[in-house]
This record gives structure tokens, sequence and C-alpha cells, in this order.
């Protein structure tokens, strides 16, 4: 049966900002949709109102001509809308299993029948009793899905998926989904990832500041339209010039590197062994769940290693904690911005006090220096352009682009020597990401090196000058970045040998 | 029409406020209870509430009762704030008073200015070597700290019976449970004639000023702060988590084990069985109704000492069971806890639309 979802002139005003402004759109099922824009567009708010966790000011929703009272979660759930969210909804200390029967009504052994039924059909493979903690990010996603696909959604909503999975995850993702818009399943896409509007979906609906811009099949767009409409201006493409005269100087050295964890599900690496010059990025690519979270631990000194596995401007190290190899001249941005890199509930200048480097005297004989901090963080506001004038804000109100570059900026601010990011631009939008990237290209010009641990690999090949893939906890052999290719990396990522 | 709506950020003087709501609340059930028990609700509260503090010896009961709730839930919010869940105050206090009794009692027959800061100090050191069990299992062993530190109350009050009764009963006690009095030098003075209240509030008044300075002006404050929203960001900061742990508890157990020395060489005098009615479990009420703020804790510690008071006076006057105390106590941890609901949403009333 064909399921036809009608928005009809929504709207949504929150104090200060209008988040939807009077949005009416149409979809099909058979076909997938797009819902592309920027963060802060006011797409997020729109799938909220679907899924029922936000009511709207004004307008109504239609489910085959029959309106649509979504006042909780549970309404969206009973009229068949299923919603994948970015950020995930799992107990992390249950196993998969107990997650996915918290909110099914069905018997266990009927529901396991049915999971396993599920992931046979479109080739996932998670262990079922292993607590969710344990999992890769990815995998967290594909429990969400199958979350959504045991109760045979209607409507399924996505939102921005492939932020934590990998070129081979998304394509599988993507086969998936088609699959399931054959089956007459309403896919909506919710995105600003342009590549992946182009290759997967049917029409696609821009938003911008609140306001539906447009509405068009994918055929007559392309990239650089989307682009334009999505961010209202020409975009530049940045391209890194690759460093004529790359130094010889070796900057960090990491000598038979090996980890064992305790934890039966974390990574263990097995003889890393790479060094960095001054003024060059080493990229890191691989699958999400490959050990990058371990080495960014060792490497940031969380893990304390082996002191002679790394060498850092002819300094053994591998035994300081993260503070001692601050004053090294080590900064780090970790991936999770909101549990780790920063404290949502503190101020911007508090959280800029966790990078404690001795000569920023944040702290002088135990005492807080405030008015220090306060300067400093005004500093890093203006420089890197954190788009707020309030150091005294709560960080959880910053978007998470101007938080990213809050904490680019708290880390680059001491000039450090090496820089070393994971997954820097994740769920960012195009405007933060370009900001990222130039910033990073910039520290590469004034001889600083970087170590970039990610899993976008267009961020790769457009920012490293070497590169090498992480699977199983190996590292490949280090290429360097003319030679590399999309494909080779995903050959590689996924286990393969390449020549 | 009643809406309930989420605030975009928890209100600040809701935050203080809520406390306010909490204890209007448990008067409120308090009076009802009372009068479901027959009594004339107003009257009973009276009794509870007003006439225990209305002369000069009430209050300073009141005062004698605050000043160990005070002390220990200032020690306790050291462990609160950095996410560590000492709940074995009461443990704390008990060993606290055994080891400074301890040191009391080898001066039984001497005077000297200088045996009281030994009592003292030996109290101090009694709590921290307790709390340091929990603490070090913690950081060395992954032990739950709620386990440790809470079954080790038992074994504390367990140490102080046998003491009692065994080798430091008082030889010329007539076999009652209970040690020989303590030397006047091992006393806290009292501060006024005739009431009881004693120089421990200026331990707990120093305990105030010196947790306010460490929470907010100090690094070691800071640090606690961040590892009591997020340990991974302590240690990506590089923030050296188990030092810390170890920090938090000897001060927490530093605190409940002044708050012993207080009680037995304070009003007591000798040591027995029953040296505290829980102030070391109700002290955690107080930490959270005065919102892990020092100075919000001495207003909390003000009120829960009147439930101590207010019970034994609706015991004398009422024939209320004086266990109506806990009752209101455990009232007011419950409301508190309720109205934590208003920090994160609010309540809109709207009129219908049409």
């Amino acid at each position: 049966m064909n399921t036809n979802l009608k928005i009809s002139n929504v709207t949504k005003i929150y104090p200060g900002c209008i988040a939807n402004d009077n949005i009416s759109l149409e979809f099909e099922s058979g076909k997938i949709y797009a819902l592309l824009g920027e963060n802060g567009a006011g797409k997020s708010t729109l799938v909220k109102i679907l899924s029922g966790v936000i009511i709207p000011d004004e307008g109504e929703i239609f489910l085959n001509k029959n309106i649509l009272k979504l006042n909780s979660p549970i309404d969206a759930k009973k009229n068949d809308i299923g919603m994948v969210f970015q950020h995930f909804n799992l107990f992390e200390t249950l196993s998969v299993f107990e997650n996915l029967i918290i909110d099914s009504e069905e018997t266990p052994e009927n529901l396991k029948e049915k999971i396993q039924l599920i992931m046979k059909k479109y080739n996932f493979s998670i262990n079922l009793d292993v607590p969710v903690l344990n999992l890769s990010a990815g995998q967290k996603q594909k429990v969400e899905i199958i979350r959504c696909l045991i109760r045979n959604p209607k409507v399924l909503i996505m939102d921005e998926p492939t932020s934590v999975l990998t070129e081979q995850e998304t394509s599988e993702l993507f086969l998936s989904l088609k699959k399931f818009s054959e089956e007459k399943i309403l896919i909506i896409y919710i995105t600003h990832k342009l590549k992946e509007v182009m290759k997967l979906c049917d029409e696609v609906a821009v938003m911008r500041r609140g306001k539906l811009v447009s509405v068009s099949k994918i055929k007559d767009e392309n990239i650089e339209s989307l682009a334009t409409k999505m961010v209202g201006q020409n975009l530049k493409t940045i391209k890194k010039k690759k460093s004529s005269i790359s130094s010889s100087e070796q900057l960090i050295k990491v000598t038979d590197l090996n980890f064992t964890s305790e934890d039966p599900f974390e990574t263990n690496l097995e003889n890393i062994n790479f060094s960095v010059n001054r003024g060059e990025c080493l990229g890191i690519a691989g699958i999400s769940g490959n050990g990058q979270s371990e080495l960014f631990q060792i490497l940031s000194g969380e893990i304390i290693s082996d002191k002679n596995s790394i060498k850092f401007s002819n300094n053994f190290i591998g035994d300081l904690n993260p503070q001692e190899r601050r004053e090294y001249l080590m900064a780090f941005s970790p991936e999770d911005r909101l549990e780790q890199a920063a404290i949502p509930q503190m101020k911007i200048f508090e959280n800029v006090a966790l990078n404690n480097f001795k000569s920023s005297n944040f702290f002088n004989n135990g005492l807080i220096n405030e008015n220090r901090i306060k300067e400093h963080s005004k500093k890093i506001i203006s420089d890197f352009n954190v788009n707020t004038d309030n150091i005294e804000l709560k960080s959880q109100f910053l978007s998470g682009g101007n938080l990213q570059k809050l904490i680019i900026g708290r880390e680059l601010i001491t000039s450090p020597d090496l820089l070393i990011c994971f997954n820097p631009t994740w769920g960012l939008d195009v405007g933060a990401i370009n900001y990222i990237h130039e910033t990073l290209i910039k520290i590469n010009d004034q001889n600083k090196s970087i170590i970039l641990i990610s899993t976008d690999t267009d961020e790769l090949l457009k920012l490293s000058d070497k590169i090498s893939v992480i699977h199983k906890g190996k590292l490949s052999k280090i290429m360097s970045a003319d030679e590399v290719t999309s494909e080779k990396l995903g050959i590689l990522m996924g286990g393969g040998e390449i020549d | 029409m009643i809406k309930i709506v989420k605030r975009d950020q928890p209100s600040r003087a809701i935050f203080f406020l809520t406390p306010v709501l909490a204890i209007f609340l448990t008067l409120v059930a308090g009076g009802l209870i009372f009068y479901i028990l027959g009594f004339k609700p107003f009257e009973a509260l009276k009794f509870f509430f007003i006439v225990p503090i209305a002369d000069k010896y009430g209050f300073s009961e009141l005062l004698l009762k605050a000043t160990p709730l005070c002390l220990i839930a200032i020690g306790l919010s050291f462990c609160f704030k950095s996410n560590n869940w000492n709940i074995g105050a009461e443990g704390q206090l008990t060993f606290g008073a055994i080891v400074s009794g301890g040191v009391a009692l080898l001066f039984y027959d001497q005077e000297g200015f200088y045996i009281l800061p030994i009592v003292i100090l030996a109290g101090a050191i009694g709590g921290m070597l307790y709390a340091s069990i929990p603490a070090i299992l913690k950081t060395y062993f992954n032990t739950n700290e709620i386990l440790v530190s809470l079954m080790l109350v038992y074994v504390s009050k367990l140490i102080l019976d046998y003491l009692v009764v065994g080798p430091w009963s008082n030889p010329e006690g007539f076999n009652f449970p209970e040690t020989r009095q303590f030397s006047e030098s091992a006393r806290l003075p009292l501060l006024f004639e005739g009431l009881r209240i004693h120089a421990g509030i200026f331990l707990a008044l120093a305990a105030v000023v010196i947790s306010w300075f460490i929470f907010y002006k100090t690094y070691l404050g800071f640090q606690m702060k961040v590892s009591g929203f997020s340990l991974k960001t302590a240690k990506y900061a590089g923030y050296k988590g188990k030092k810390m742990i170890i920090l938090v508890f000897l001060i927490s157990g530093a605190c409940a084990g002044l708050a012993g020395v207080g009680e037995i060489t304070g009003p007591i005098g000798q040591l027995h069985r029953e040296i505290s009615p829980d102030y070391g479990f109700t002290a955690i009420i107080v930490a959270f109704l005065g919102r892990l703020n020092p100075v919000g804790i001495i207003f909390a510690s003000l009120v829960v000492a009147i439930t101590y008071l207010g019970a034994e006076t609706a015991q004398i006057f009422m024939q209320i069971p004086k266990y109506t105390g806990q009752v209101f106590q455990g009232m007011i941890l419950f409301f508190l806890l309720a109205s934590d609901y208003l920090l994160f949403f609010k309540i809109k009333f709207i009129g219908s639309k049409k």
C-alpha cells in the first residue's frame, strides 16, 4: 500500500528564533526524500515534529489524508513513523537485546527471531548479548535502525545517519535504504552531505534559517546548485597546497607500540609504528571501532603506555598524562565534543580552563585566576570566530560548529607543535567544516604538525600529506597522499591488501 | 489548561527555591499526617517546629544538633560534587569518635591545655582512616564505594559496642556500657553557662568558610567540578583521578570524624553505645537540601536540626513517637527530589485558545 505524508503550514517558534516558518511538504512512498540544510536550518525541529518530540505552534500533519495528532513519540510509533536519531538513545550498560526488548510488546523468543531475520536480510552482524557500551558508533546506529524495523514502519526518518559510518558502511546502508524504499517504506533522509543526497535520493527539500528554500528532483540538481541553495552563498573550495618545503625534522615517532586491553570489546593495538615531521599532516583512516579511539587515548596520554614507545621532540613521553604532554607542546581534540572535549553545563571560560597549560597561568599556587582565563577565552572567541561574545554563556548553547571552533581554538591558542584530532568535523555543517579545515591547513603552513584520525575519507584526502589506514588495531604502511585514492583506502579499510 | 514545558536551561532561581518549596510541602504533608492521627494540624506543627526553639535553651539545642549535621554535610559535599558516593559518614563519625575517645581516655586523670587539640586531631585522623578504606578499595580494586562505605558503618558501630562493654568500659561503672568520663581538659568548652552549645560550632563554621573557598576559588575545586560532570573529561584534561578520589574521601572522613569528636567531647563527655542519632545519614539529606553549597548547607542543617528537636517535644507534649522526626526528614528528601522536576520543566497556565 502506498503511503502519503503531508506537512501543512507547520510553524514552530522559539524565543528569539523561528525554527520552522510555515513549512509545507508532501512525501509519497516509493521514493527517498532528502531534507537538506546546514546545522540550525530547522530540519531537526521539523523531524522532531514528525516524530512527536516537539509539538508545532501551528500547522497540521496528514498521513494518508488522515490528520495526525502527534503529542508524544508514542503517538508517532503508533502511527508507524520510525525515527533514527543522530545521537543514540541506547542504554549503554544493557545488552543489545535488552535495549531492543525494552519498548517491544513481543515475547523474547518472537523478538529474537524477528531481529535475526532483519539482520540476515540486511546483512547486519551484531552480537545481541554484548553491552551497548562496547559497540562502535557504527554498530550502535545499526541497533537503532533494527529497533525501528521491528515495528514495520510506514515512514522511516533517518537523521544524519552516516556521520559515524565509513564509506563501505555507508554504501551498505544505502542499499538497505533502497530496499526499504522498494518495500514501500517512505524514507526521509536528513543530512547536510551533498554527495549522499545525489547518490541516494530521488527528491530533495532544502531548508535555510527555518524556511523551505526549494523542493526539486535530484536529476535537476548538482552538488554546486544544492550547496548554493543550502548555504545561500557561493562556496569557495579549499584545496591544500602540498607543502613544497616539507621539513625533514622528525617531531613525533611512535615505535613498536602495543596495547592490550583488559576489556575484551576494546580493540588491541598491535605493533604501531609511524613518525610525523614538522609541518606535516598524517591522516589515519579506518572504519570506526578499529582501534582509533584506543590510539587517540594512547597518543593523548589518557592511556599510559611504555615510556619509550612515543618519542616527541627528543623526549620519551609514553608514560606521561595529558597535562604533562601539553607542556611538551602537544594538543588534543577528542571525538566526543559533548561528553569529553567540553562540558556543556559549564560556562565557556570554564571549558577553556580545561586545557591547563602552565604558561597560561590559569591557576596560580592552586588558586583559580579567573581574570586570566576570561581574557584568554575572549581571545579564543575572536581569533577562532566563535559566534558569541558572552564567555559566561554555558557551552551547551553553542551550536556544534561553534563548540568545535572553541575546542580547536582552546587547543591551538597555546601554539602547540602537534595537534592530534579525532573526527574534528563530525556532524558539523559545511560552513564550520570549511573553517576547521582552513584552520588545520593554516597550522600546517606554520610548520606545526597534525595527526588527523578520521572516518571521513574526503577530509583525509583533502588535508593529509601522508595517509595510513587502521584496521583491527594494525596500521597499514604509510602512503604519500598523492598516490592514494579513496578506492585504495576503501580496500585497506575493509582489511584488503594493495600492492 | 495546565501545560508542562521543558526548560531551555535549568533555572538558577529555581535551583535555590526548590529546597524552600520542599520544606513547605513537607509542612503541608506533615500537617495532613497529624490531622489523620487526630491532632490539630497547626497546633501539632507548632509543637514540632516553633515551641522547641522558642527559648534560649531551645535555640542552643538547635545549634547543638545543627553543628554535626553541617560539619558532616560540608565534608560529604566534597565527595558528592566530584561524583564519589560516600554514604558512610555515620561510620566515619563513629570511628573518629572511637579514636579520639581512646586518646581522651588515655588522659582521663590528667589536665592540660595540650589534651584537647590532640583529642580533636585524633578524631579527624580516625575519620580519615576509616574513609580511606572505601577510597582505596575504589581506586585500586574498582569496588563500589556506596556499598563499602555503607557496610563499614555497621562494622564501626559493632567495634564501638565491643569497646564500651569490653576493654574500655568504666571499671567503676557497674557494668553499664560506657567508658569513664573524660577529663575536663579533653572537653570542648561550653559557650554559655547553663546551655549545652559548645565550641564545636566554630569547627563547623570554619569548615563552611574553607569549603566555600576550595569549591569556588581553587584548582582543586575546579577539578572536582569537572570530575563531577564527566570523568572522561577529567581524564582528558589530565587530572589525577585516583589522587582526587582519595583526597575527597579523606576530607569527608575528617569532617565526619570531627563531628564525632564534637559529640563525645561536647555534650556527652564519654563513649557509649549511642553517640549519634544517625547524624551521618541525615547529613546526606542536609547536603542535598543545601544544594552542596556551603551557605545552603548552613540553612539546611538548621532546618533538619529542628526535626530532631520537634520530634522530642512532640513526644513529650503530644505522645507522638519521636520517630516522627525521621518521617519528616524522609519527607523533606522526597519532596526535594520531586520538586527538582521543576528544574528542568516549568508549568505553564494557559487560557484555552478557543
